[in-house]
């Protein structure tokens, strides 16, 4: 019994340890990106037409893509946007997110009802949809629409916690307190309800900024996304199955890698505030 | 927890004072609740038809350009006018919803611009596709991941257990596109195994083993990267199962763990792995969409991608609403399951309103 109970313990503190790899490696990453000048051995941009499709040597470190530029430039590069895209989505998504979830919080019954159904029902499609078909509607993708898109459509399910986050506190007299004193749904909103319910619903935050990344690079990927003289790991993929059917594999697995990793990392992330942001079980 | 929040309405309008009778009057009378159902479904279409649409029609792109391909250009102002009169495309748009929507109930959902045929023939070609790998996948995900929750539920905490979750975290970071192209490039690339792309090879469709050929990779690309989300799910909720005091009980028996684990938590936590297969359908079926494309599986996918890029608005609509119909149908049925399975299901209902007035969750 006893070896078991320090066996629960031990489990416990596991799930609670910092993620220090994973924050290192965003760390280096997200340095890398933003001082991508001083890294990058060659232009991003430019297109070496006598080194297409390169495999990776000493010359080109991650070899070069199907027209001809340098693997590990864009890596650093094309990370700016990516990282960019994904952040800009996940702040949009969770502004209305939190917008939304605390209107139906503090909405009557069947007010609430009915945005709650609303949410449910464009959670019905799968976001992928929803996603192209919005990009449609804005016409060419730029950096800022395809994250606009990605996060007008990923705020349900952080709405969804905000509500029911909100419902339990709403009644609480320091927010009646506020209202009596004036203070409006909005100034409520950033004082009173936003720090309560923000580390509960922080875990689902950093999430999404994965899945944001991995849904831009769908997108590019699939070529509704951005275009390739628009430099990101997702334009980069774009090209990777045209090269795969070359046996270029490198263009699919170097990018592939890049992306899997950074997305486990942010996953890692939250899953640590997830369990630190749980209250203590009582049993 | 969606789940159990949409049943909610079911009984909005039963006061907490009324008792058991209001629940023999529901059984008595399956038509009412039936009939709510029903129309709850009907309401929940016609606002994502609504949504479609307008989302659609907010497009700035040329739908006469679908129908008609480059000839588009070459016609002058009264050419095109007369088209987009034929094509009902001149009238504003609440007239354009209503008439798509007086067709759509006697069944006409009007034509593809793209291939000039009835919307629903075009999907119907395609729709059983997708049937397939749909379904194919999601079994494959309901009775993986169900063994894969007992494994590291036995093993919990031990190696085994960690480094599934390791390799689980790993294999749903995977985006579904990588995953698909990872095994095309292994399978059928390099070691030319396996078809790369398509439902069938070219006048094999009614051939069945070589229909099954072609799903294996986008199967299990589907598979791989949507695994571990139904599984850690389906973990979690055991792991806490074992925790309660029943199983101490059982213990006290004499039963052992296989036994306690399988006769006795696996089905009380059934309910909530109905409920989790039907919150992650929606999840499926945007991964199937998304491996479709990857492999040009004709499917409900590649279609629905094809008619967004032309603006083919009517196929776009039905793609939408038969999607939605599948996951909102899906829901119900797994509420419905949920109360056949465990009666408290429909007392907790009542209980919470009396607790927290609210109905809060």
């Amino acid at each position: 019994m006893n070896s078991q109970r320090c066996r629960i313990k031990r489990a416990k503190e596991n799930e609670r340890r910092i993620p220090y790899a994973a924050v290192l490696f965003l760390a280096v990453l997200t340095a890398g990106c933003l001082l991508a000048e001083l890294i990058m051995p060659y232009d991003p941009t430019y297109m070496n037409l006598a080194a297409v499709s390169e495999a990776p040597s000493s010359s080109h470190l991650l070899g070069t893509d199907t027209l001809g530029r340098d693997i590990f430039s864009i890596i650093w590069y094309g990370g700016r946007i990516s990282l960019f895209v994904a952040l800009v989505a996940t702040l949009i998504s969770t502004i209305i997110a939190i917008v939304y979830g605390s209107i139906a919080g503090f909405s009557p019954r069947h007010l609430d009802e009915m945005l709650m159904r609303f949410s449910e029902i464009l959670m019905s499609i799968p976001s992928i949809l929803l996603v192209i078909f919005l990009q449609a509607i804005l016409g060419e993708a730029s950096v800022l629409s395809i994250a606009v898109v990605i996060g007008i459509t990923g705020w349900m399910p952080v709405a969804k916690m905000v509500r029911s986050e909100v419902k339990q506190i709403r009644s609480s007299d320091y927010i009646l307190a506020a209202q009596t004193m004036g203070g409006g749904f909005f100034y409520v909103l950033r004082r009173h309800l936003t720090p309560n319910f923000l580390s509960a619903i922080m875990f689902m935050v950093v999430t999404s900024i994965g899945s944001a990344i991995a849904t831009e690079a769908t997108l590019s990927f699939l070529g509704i996304g951005l275009p390739t003289n628009i430099i990101s790991w997702g334009s980069l993929m774009s090209l990777s199955q045209g090269a795969i059917l070359s046996g270029a594999w490198w263009l699919l697995l170097i990018p592939g890698t890049v992306l899997v990793t950074t997305i486990i990392c942010i996953t890692e992330i939250g899953e640590y505030l997830r369990t630190s942001g749980r209250r203590e079980r009582l049993l | 927890m969606a789940e159990v929040k949409g049943k909610k309405h079911k009984f909005k309008n039963s006061r907490c004072e009324e008792n058991d009778a209001v629940w023999i009057a529901q059984e008595k009378f399956f038509p009412v609740y039936f009939l709510k159902k029903a129309g709850q479904l009907v309401l929940s279409l016609l606002v994502l038809s609504v949504l479609v649409f307008f989302i659609s029609r907010l497009a700035p792109g040329e739908p006469l350009r679908a129908f008609y391909g480059d000839a588009v250009e070459r016609m002058g102002p009264e050419q095109l006018a007369a088209a987009r009169d034929r094509l009902g495309l001149d009238e504003n748009l609440f007239v354009q919803y209503w008439n798509w929507l007086t067709g759509a109930l006697t069944g006409d959902f009007g034509i593809s611009f793209q291939y000039k045929q009835d919307v629903l023939s075009v999907v119907g070609k395609v729709s059983f596709n997708t049937l397939i790998l749909t379904l194919v996948s999601f079994m494959l995900i309901f009775v993986l991941g169900l063994l894969l929750a007992v494994f590291c539920v036995m093993r919990e905490d031990k190696a085994a257990d960690r480094i599934i979750r390791r390799l689980g975290v790993a294999a749903n970071s995977v985006p579904e596109f990588l995953a698909a192209l990872l095994l095309m490039f292994i399978f059928s690339v390099s070691l030319g195994l396996l078809p790369s792309s398509g439902a069938y090879s070219i006048g094999q469709s009614g051939n069945i083993a070589d229909r099954a050929l072609h799903l294996v990779l986008p199967v299990a690309a589907i598979v791989f990267s949507h695994l571990w989300y139904c599984a850690y799910l389906m973990r979690n909720k055991l792991s806490d199962e074992i925790r309660k005091e029943y199983v101490l009980l059982c213990r006290v028996k004499g039963l052992s763990e296989r036994e306690i684990l399988f006769k006795h938590c696996l089905k009380n936590i059934m309910p909530a792995i109905v409920s989790i297969m039907a919150v992650f359908l929606p999840h499926l079926l945007g991964g199937t969409y998304i491996v479709e494309m990857v492999f040009s599986y004709p499917g409900l996918g590649t279609l629905g991608f094809e008619s967004a890029q032309y603006h083919d608005y009517n196929m776009l609509m039905v793609i939408a609403l038969i999607t939605g119909f599948f996951v909102i149908t899906a829901n119900m049925l797994a509420q419905a399951v949920n109360e056949k399975l465990d009666p408290r299901m429909r007392y907790g209902e009542r209980i919470s309103v009396k607790a927290g007035g609210e109905g809060s969750e």
